[in-house]
């Protein structure tokens, strides 16, 4: 079957078949950032932002998100135009082996896209999907809370 | 594993019970959630996706609020109508069921339609009074611990409604689970409305075995005539621990999640003494 959706800012126009997740379609086409780990919807490592919101690529049906707009890490920044959030996880320490670091930063992006000024309670939460087994969350933590400042006075400028 | 080789959009419930019903058991819902693909029915062949049919809002009616069987776990949590629905208990507790990117995925209908009820929402909905408005060809209304009885198959789940009668009550749940992403151990659930040192109200739900979650209105009667002292919560606990229907699986056993029903009443207790949030 054909979809259609936006990756990344660009129209994309795919067959799939109707069993396929997104994670797989995504992968197939290049967009290796999303990475695939338990494929159980519990690490959080193939989070995507749909229409802005954080799901898991590996639980979602492709055909689900004909119509719809797909981000993935890379869409947020990449290393010529880092975005704060990406500057933040470098320079807090927050990505060691870095398998789990592009479903953290569009988990963070979701959250600060919707809330600019959020609480270290806030963060935890929103990034409760996104297992890290290298940086004990300290550092992930840290940096979307130094990003989100970075980005306030970004927006006072 | 089963292998899917059609994905049809229903732009209607109509839609939706019509191709359902011609495809019989080789077309199941997509209607929200992950199950379908984690666990693979091998008879089903079509997926009939709900998405379409505007079963996606937060709605105040006549009679209450009605949520869209289609509406996230996110979407009641970020609700403005919903944070000031019984305390904003369901608000509350929809943005700490499972996990970020998965309660953007799980719908209402998504965790009542896959009949089992042993889950982190819906002991939450019985507590609140909520009903079920489904269509099997004809509108239909019922209370959701009905529908649930029922184990009603092949209808699309429009929505559910909260009665507008809870506006003095505060909900209220604990639950018990080995990691925060877990799957409870046991849920309780309840409703309550003080004025004074009066219970004008009190609903109790446990959520004690596999497949199961009840209504305890025993539980309830007892809170209302015991009032609120210690003396009144220990008793309590005493009944429930006797009346709760446990269940023993390999995550534990039925003794433990009996001890877990007299944690849970004593939380209430606690709870509604002010002593804990």
């Amino acid at each position: 079957m054909r979809i259609s959706m936006t990756i990344n800012g660009t129209q994309c126009v795919m067959d799939v078949d109707p069993d396929d997740v997104l994670l797989d379609v995504l992968r197939g086409a290049g967009y290796l950032e999303v990475k695939g780990s338990c494929h159980a919807g519990d690490c959080g490592a193939c989070t995507v932002l749909v229409d802005g919101r954080p799901v898991a690529s590996c639980l979602t049906f492709a055909a689900r998100v004909d119509g719809h707009s797909v981000t993935t890490v890379r869409g947020i920044g990449d290393g010529t135009h880092a975005h704060p959030l990406q500057r933040a996880f470098v320079e807090n320490g927050a990505a060691q082996c870095g398998y789990c670091v592009p479903g953290a930063i569009v988990s963070a992006k979701a959250l600060l896209d919707e809330n600019p000024e959020p609480t270290e309670d806030e963060v935890r939460l929103a990034m409760d999907a996104n297992y890290c087994r290298c940086t004990g969350y300290e550092q992930q933590v840290e940096a979307v809370l130094d990003a989100a400042e970075q980005l306030r006075k970004e927006a006072r400028r | 594993m089963g292998r899917i080789v059609e994905y049809y959009r229903a732009d209607s419930i109509e839609d939706a019970v019509a191709t359902a019903r011609r495809l019989g058991s080789s077309a199941a819902y997509v209607g929200g959630g992950v199950e379908l693909v984690l666990r693979r029915n091998p008879e089903v062949s079509t997926l009939i996706d709900l998405s379409q049919c505007g079963l996606g809002e937060i709605l105040e009616v006549e009679d209450g609020i009605e949520v869209g069987s289609q509406v996230t776990l996110a979407a009641i949590s970020r609700s403005a109508v919903l944070k000031c629905y019984a305390g904003g208990s369901l608000a509350l507790w929809s943005g700490r069921i499972a996990q970020n990117n998965l309660r953007n995925m799980i719908t209402v209908g998504g965790s009542i339609g896959r009949n089992q009820p042993w889950n982190d929402l819906v002991p939450h909905l019985i507590a609140l009074g909520a009903e079920v408005r489904f269509f099997d060809g004809a509108e239909h209304r019922t209370p959701l611990v009905s529908y649930i009885d029922a184990k009603r198959t092949g209808t699309v789940i429009e929505g559910i409604v909260l009665p507008s009668g809870n506006a003095n009550a505060k909900g209220f749940m604990w639950r018990f689970t080995a990691t925060q992403q877990d799957i409870s151990l046991l849920h309780c659930s309840a409703l309550i409305d003080v004025a004074g040192d009066v219970v004008r109200k009190a609903s109790i739900v446990f959520a004690g075995r596999p497949g199961h979650a009840a209504l305890y209105p025993q539980l309830g009667q007892e809170l209302m005539e015991g009032g609120g002292s210690q003396d009144a919560f220990e008793s309590l606990a005493r009944s429930a621990m006797q009346a709760v229907e446990v269940g023993t699986d390999h995550r534990a056993t039925a003794e433990y999640r009996r001890d877990l029903v007299r944690a849970a009443i004593i939380s209430l207790g606690d709870w509604m003494t002010g002593d804990t949030q």
